[in-house]
């Protein structure tokens, strides 16, 4: 991760990772919510999840800890998570 | 991009949130090879899978291989067989670390001193001479005192194409011994004569099931769009098979594309290291599967493909809620 990298490019990506891995349609990058509830709102499911997080941890050579996925309910979140994994 | 909210009104909006981050992950466990019955028709005996592996029969193992089990993220045992009140041992070995059910023929009683609340669920099939014909015998006669009034037991009603135009009696039998009964359909893994299902038949039993889930809906645990699933073999335009099932153990799946599947999901065979290809046997045919389960889980795992109308998403919350209920992730 760069210096410069903030949490609202690590949000963009995400939501342009679940965008193109989930084939969400009527949404792009700069238009999703990255506090809208994904598994209330959205319907992602543990294993949308681990679609995209599949991709995310070889971007950011991090790991996303299956337990942890109860917790990352909004893309906010998510890049949150992958900033202090970083970190 | 269209979300939930935007597709229910509030009350079905609190039901959907009741469900959706139950996260459910289960597994199947083959408890033993042994059985008190040897039905005809039923997938353990006739693929040979009693004998795929040595039962393990030290109760320590199991209780090290369950903790390993629940380190894997299941949150829900689901004891097959053989006959898994013949091992009262390992059953009490799940029971004690998991959410457990327990699938029998309920000719033995599990004591209820011991598991007071597992979840147990009595498999029947079809009425008395159904029964007889592909069981040796009338099975309800003996489970229907060994759970009278049971209220964490309710009756796998597996109807067969002999039960067209009478289950209503056999609902009745269930209702009247203050027991539930969710309902399934044969898939004659022995080719029994009389007992596959032909076309229109599927079509009739469909009407009958949905007919018994509203004049009994305090006893059936079902729903009317798993009816239409089960019965047409077809959802949103999909037909179910190998391609689609969400069943499959997850060692075993290499399909490609891969399709929606229960995460980490893992059919055990008795030795606790074989695993089976899928939650019934691997000589069934997919495409006529009839299993109640892995129907009502290629519903669930389906939830962003019923994200397109209320009515869709509807269908899917009343399966999410049938499947909860029955393994009591919900109450009833």
């Amino acid at each position: 991760m760069t210096a410069e990298m903030t949490t609202n490019d690590i949000i963009t990506r995400v939501a342009q990772v679940m965008i193109e891995e989930l084939k969400l349609e009527d949404v792009t990058p700069g238009t999703f919510d990255p506090d809208i509830d994904l598994v209330d709102e959205i319907g992602i499911d543990s294993m949308d999840l681990a679609t995209v997080a599949l991709v995310l941890q070889d971007e950011y050579g991090m790991r996303f800890d299956e337990d942890d996925y109860p917790k990352l309910t909004t893309i906010r979140l998510i890049a949150e998570y992958i900033k202090d994994q970083l970190s | 991009m269209i979300t939930v909210s935007s597709l229910l009104d509030n009350e079905w909006y609190e039901r959907y949130k009741k469900i959706s981050k139950l996260n459910i992950r289960s597994s199947i466990y083959d408890v033993t090879n042994r059985c008190n019955l040897r039905c005809r028709g039923c997938f353990f005996f006739s693929s040979g899978e009693h004998k795929a592996a040595k039962e393990e029969m030290d109760v320590l193992q199991w209780e090290r291989f369950i903790e390993k089990e629940k380190d894997r993220g299941v949150n829900l045992a689901i004891l097959i067989g053989g006959e898994p009140t013949l091992c009262f041992d390992r059953v009490e070995a799940f029971y004690k670390r998991l959410p457990t059910f327990c699938a029998t023929n309920g000719l033995i009683k599990v004591p209820r001193d011991r598991f007071p609340d597992m979840m147990v669920g009595i498999s029947l099939w079809g009425d008395e001479q159904d029964e007889k014909l592909l069981r040796g015998q009338d099975c309800f006669a003996i489970s229907s005192k060994n759970y009278e009034g049971d209220e964490y037991t309710y009756y796998l009603y597996t109807i067969t194409p002999r039960q067209i135009g009478k289950t209503e009696r056999i609902i009745k039998k269930i209702r009247d011994i203050g027991v539930k009964v969710h309902m399934q359909l044969l898939s004659n893994d022995e080719s029994v004569d009389g007992f596959s299902w032909r076309e229109g038949e599927l079509v009739d039993i469909c009407a009958e099931m949905d007919e018994m889930l509203d004049h009994y809906p305090d006893t059936v645990i079902s729903s009317r769009y798993y009816h239409k699933v089960i019965t047409s073999g077809n959802m949103l335009d999909r037909d179910f098979g190998w391609l689609e099932c969400p069943s499959v153990t997850e060692t075993f799946d290499n399909r490609n594309p891969k399709p929606k599947r229960l995460i980490h999901f893992i059919r055990w065979a008795s030795d606790l290291k074989t695993m089976h290809r899928c939650c019934t046997s691997e000589t069934r045919d997919c495409s006529t599967c009839k299993d109640g389960a892995a129907h009502m889980s290629w519903v669930m795992v389906n939830k962003k493909a019923h994200i397109r109308t209320a009515e869709d998403l509807k269908n899917w919350i009343e399966v999410y809620e049938m499947f909860a209920k029955l393994y009591r992730f919900i109450p009833w």
